[in-house]
């Protein structure tokens, strides 16, 4: 394997840093693969939930969840899949790739295009208000929501981990080269919270 | 700044999508056999209208999908929202009543300067 680093210095090697009861992680080297296909066609949509083992998210914005496997939904006929284990994901990429050797669904390895930033705390929905333009506790209303939008400039996919009776947590996927800038901006914002 | 009701997401702000201009152009079928003024009036010439005009739409920052909208590029209130492919939709009694769509008497809701059917 190659020796690779953290997006982000201050997490790097799995630190983990808290500003004003907010604490951050990195979650860099998460496996991820892209999946498109017809929706409506029943051959992909049973090959594909048998190799995954859980059905593949239909309605917008949520997923689905087995076995540290999160299948989430990114368009109408477009998925990520994301192994928080990395344990059998390289089997899986390769049974996914020959159910998906055709022309009609693709698959790709997208591992290097996102890092993860995980971020937990009770103001953390506070927080997050601050820079985006999605009204967070609506979008993130259920325990299967996630939500495509812009942080500042910024491209981003917020999935949502907690439960209804536990410390919100969210994962943000946000592309590497940009990933500094938003931690940073992140913890400028959790200086006045109490505000 | 509005609001735009994308067909997969939901109600979203206006700054996570991109305005992709004037909608249902069609491409030519023989490109080689235009002349130039044509070529040229495919590729640059819109229409701009000051009322309703029918446009593309893609949610760049968020499920990446086009879809078409039926706005009134004055009061920038959007009348309808269909699928790509899809024809058209005829909108009538959305005529501005002032010069740039304003309300009539102060400046509250447009809605209320406007009889829908």
């Amino acid at each position: 394997m190659l020796d690779r680093e953290n997006t982000i210095q201050e997490l790097h090697n799995g630190f983990i840093k808290e500003y004003s009861g907010i604490m951050f992680k990195e979650l860099a080297f998460v496996k991820k693969i892209n999946l498109r296909g017809d929706p409506n066609d029943k051959k992909f949509l049973s090959t594909n939930e048998g190799a995954l083992q859980s059905t593949l998210p239909t309605k917008p914005n949520t997923l689905t969840y087995n076995n540290n496997i999160k299948t989430i939904w990114l368009g109408p006929n477009e998925w990520l899949i994301a192994d928080y284990d990395n344990n059998n994901i390289n089997d899986l990429f390769l049974k996914l790739q020959d159910i998906n050797n055709n022309e009609e669904s693709s698959i790709t390895d997208v591992t290097e295009n996102r890092t993860i930033i995980r971020i937990s705390g009770g103001k953390l929905f506070k927080l997050l208000s601050k820079f985006l333009v999605l009204d967070i506790d609506k979008a993130l209303y259920n325990e299967s929501s996630v939500a495509q939008t812009l942080f500042i400039k910024v491209s981003i996919l917020i999935v949502r981990n907690h439960k209804d009776n536990e410390l919100p947590e969210v994962d943000i996927y946000v592309n590497r080269s940009q990933a500094n800038y938003i931690y940073k901006l992140l913890v400028d914002g959790t200086k006045n919270l109490d505000f | 700044m509005f609001l735009i009701k994308c067909p997969y997401c939901g109600e979203r702000e206006q700054s996570e999508f991109s305005c992709g201009g004037e909608a249902h152009i069609v491409r030519p079928k023989n490109p080689p056999d235009l002349t130039d003024d044509e070529w040229a009036d495919y590729l640059f010439m819109r229409k701009n209208i000051k009322g309703v005009q029918f446009e593309r739409w893609n949610h760049s920052n968020g499920c990446r999908r086009w879809f078409n909208i039926a706005r009134n590029t004055a009061t920038d209130e959007i009348l309808k929202i269909y699928n790509m492919g899809e024809r058209p939709p005829k909108i009538e009694g959305n005529d501005l009543k002032t010069p740039s769509g304003e309300p009539e008497i102060g400046s509250g809701n447009i809605s209320t300067s406007f009889k829908k059917e």
